[in-house]
């Protein structure tokens, strides 16, 4: 009940014309950087982030969530109608998305995109009306060891669940470390890291990777591929839209199940992309017509959408109450706070109560409002894919510039950016993940404080990491999910064997 | 031309080498225990260490993986690569020169017109557009300064 008083409370923050004029802004732009192929919402909300010094951290919060609302939707746009997947996360969408598209019901895939997306989100914003001030209060308890542990199990489910490749995984984790160690060591006051270069005494901003990483290292990929737009048609008919809304209801196994994997893939960090196939996988094995996946079966739009927005959201949950990103975006996002002056953990839903349920109650509004908005822009953004790829490169490129630049206005950044960029090319094309490099550079920092911290109280000894029942299980938990991928390659590799000589 | 096991492998060794070179600078910092904690170079000498061990798995597995021996960037992906990226890293060197506003609009003229004969008089047009929109959305409505150059500074601009 107590939550729900709050709920009003921030409902009182959010409606106000400013807030929802923010709104629209952010869905806005938001579907633009969706739309856009070389641009995502990591870089996206990073790009505006320099905008929002001098605004309300409320606001501020507003504006860059509905961004990132915007460029979910937005991603599944271009994923239906040009085959082409605007975020890595709308990927699975394409599957059965674009053929339904192609076969005449372009309104149809659209709808059912966008009013499962709206779902996903609605169960993961409850989630986090219910869920959030809970874990809050728990985390409030808690000291340095168990945040190490959290940290800890954060970094080790990454690996244990991040995919095919956990060597690689862990080199892209460790390697964001190191990036945030660069500067001063809030620590002992030593500088560490600059490899002599003066300037790197500032650190290396998490901005600045992001730009290099998603958003020139996209490019590269991109101009790679050769986009080539060729839309179906875009129109949308308001009575199929309606009608297929609808008829969603009929799918609830697969809404429910996707829901579901979504929350968990997005409180952990999985990530949304992780969880929208993971999900379209699952529609896939337990459907009745699995003949019909990649041919335009409305599961297979309904799981990966469901999943994918259920994730994004309920990703602001550790964020919120932790202070741990569930995906990149949210560390993005994260970082913004802790530029804003906040401490994102368990203190902000004492000190800073306007702020959490401000956010929270905007995130219903702004889902509301981003469905409204990308129905209603579908066509426009529709015709902006089929400005060729060779005029809107260079324009990206020219904003990721300037977006560097802005961060601290230095040169050097600028520099480092393009050097993420050559390394965000090689990552996504070798399936290096990338999201655990930003997490780690946004809250590297904190889990070596925690680490350190926890060696100060037990005067160096490892035991504190087991010193209670809470501490012991997160880390033991870490340790299995690390262990995890090791035991599964070794059996996988008894049982493949007979498959490689073939 | 450039194979996907070759691509492993440099990727792999830029990556241990940055893990050593993290951890030997890391030695700098101490990288034990005192009486007043952890050292400042210990966390990121281990980060440096795991690293190097982690590139050097995947350094070893570069070669088993599959379709390790397909061609990953053939020639035509790479002079597309060269020409994407060789203008851009061009503009960021004549920043300092030309500053952020003409630099952007020299960048869009040089990459429409020679390379995807887009007609001079649109590329000038979007070339100004560019300029002009930059110094309207940054300087004028966010206050966000941005650089002149030598160029600036020899205008008074």
């Amino acid at each position: 009940m107590e939550n729900l008083e709050a709920l009003l409370h921030g409902f009182t923050i959010a409606l106000s014309w400013h807030h929802l004029a923010l709104m629209v802004v952010g869905v806005l732009l938001g579907i633009l950087v969706g739309v856009l192929p070389g641009l995502g919402a990591p870089n996206g909300v990073s790009l505006l982030l320099p905008l929002t010094f001098g605004m309300q951290p409320v606001s501020a919060i507003i504006l860059l969530s509905s961004m990132y609302w915007g460029a979910l939707f937005g991603g599944s746009v271009t994923s239906i109608l040009f085959n082409i997947p605007g975020e890595p996360s709308s990927v699975a969408t394409t599957f059965d998305g674009y053929p339904m598209a192609r076969d005449g019901k372009p309104s149809t895939a659209l709808a059912t995109a966008f009013g499962s997306a709206a779902f996903g989100a609605l169960v993961g914003v409850v989630l986090i009306t219910v869920l959030a001030s809970w874990v809050a209060q728990a985390a409030l308890a808690f000291g340095p060891p168990e945040y190490f542990a959290v940290y800890f199990l954060a970094f080790a489910s990454f690996i244990g669940m991040g995919g095919t490749y956990p060597m690689k995984t862990l080199v892209s984790l460790a390697v964001g470390f190191a990036i945030a160690a660069i500067g001063i060591d809030t620590v002992s006051g030593t500088v560490r890291l600059n490899f002599g270069v003066d300037e790197l005494v500032k650190g290396v901003s998490f901005v600045v990777a992001v730009m290099g990483l998603f958003g020139i290292g996209e490019l590269l990929i991109a101009v790679e591929e050769e986009v080539h737009a060729k839309a179906v048609s875009s129109k949308v008919e308001w009575g199929e839209v309606f009608r297929t809304v609808a008829r969603l209801p009929r799918h609830w196994v697969t809404l429910l199940r996707s829901a579901a994997v979504g929350c968990w893939m997005g409180i952990t960090p999985g990530g949304p992309t992780a969880a929208s196939f993971m999900s379209y996988g699952l529609a896939k094995r337990f459907s009745r017509h699995k003949e019909n996946f990649g041919k335009g079966e409305p599961d297979g739009i309904i799981a990966p959408e469901t999943a994918d927005h259920s994730a994004g959201t309920s990703a602001l949950l550790p964020m919120l109450s932790l202070g741990i990103p569930g995906s990149a975006t949210a560390a993005v996002m994260m970082g913004g706070l802790m530029i804003w002056g906040l401490n994102p953990g368990p203190t902000l839903f004492i000190e800073q109560k306007d702020f959490v349920w401000g956010l929270i109650a905007s995130m219903y509004l702004g889902n509301i409002v981003a469905v409204i908005l990308v129905l209603l822009t579908v066509p426009i953004f529709a015709a902006l894919m089929r400005v060729p790829f060779f005029i809107i490169a260079p324009l990206i490129f020219i904003v990721c510039v300037v977006g560097a630049y802005s961060v601290s206005n230095s040169f050097l950044d600028v520099m480092l950016m393009m050097g993420f960029g050559i390394v965000g090319y090689l990552f996504k094309k070798l399936d290096y993940p990338i999201a655990p490099l930003v997490l780690a550079i946004v809250i590297g920092d904190k889990a070596e404080d925690a680490f350190r911290q926890s060696m100060l109280m037990s005067k160096g000894s490892m035991g504190i990491f087991f010193s209670n029942w809470l501490v012991a299980t997160l880390v033991t938990l870490g340790v299995v999910l690390l262990v995890l991928p090791l035991v599964m390659q070794l059996m996988g590799k008894r049982s493949r064997k007979p498959a490689l000589a073939e | 031309m450039i194979s996907r096991r070759g691509l492993e492998s440099v990727t792999a060794a830029l990556t241990g080498a940055f893990g050593l070179a993290v951890a030997v600078s890391s030695v700098e910092n101490g990288v034990s225990w005192t009486s007043s904690g952890v050292e400042a170079g210990t966390f990121p000498f281990a980060t440096g260490l795991i690293i190097v061990a982690a590139s050097a798995y995947n350094l070893a597995h570069a070669g088993v993986l599959r379709g390790s021996r397909a061609r990953a960037i053939g020639w035509g992906d790479l002079k597309k690569l060269a020409a994407l990226f060789l203008p851009a890293l061009a503009l960021v060197a004549a920043i300092p020169i030309l500053g952020m506003h003409v630099a952007s609009a020299v960048y869009i003229f040089a990459v429409l017109v020679p390379q995807h004969h887009v007609s001079v008089g649109r590329a000038l047009v979007m070339s100004v557009v560019t300029a002009v929109a930059l110094y309207v959305l940054f300087d004028w409505a966010f206050q966000v300064s941005l650089p002149r150059g030598l160029l600036g500074a020899a205008l008074g601009f």
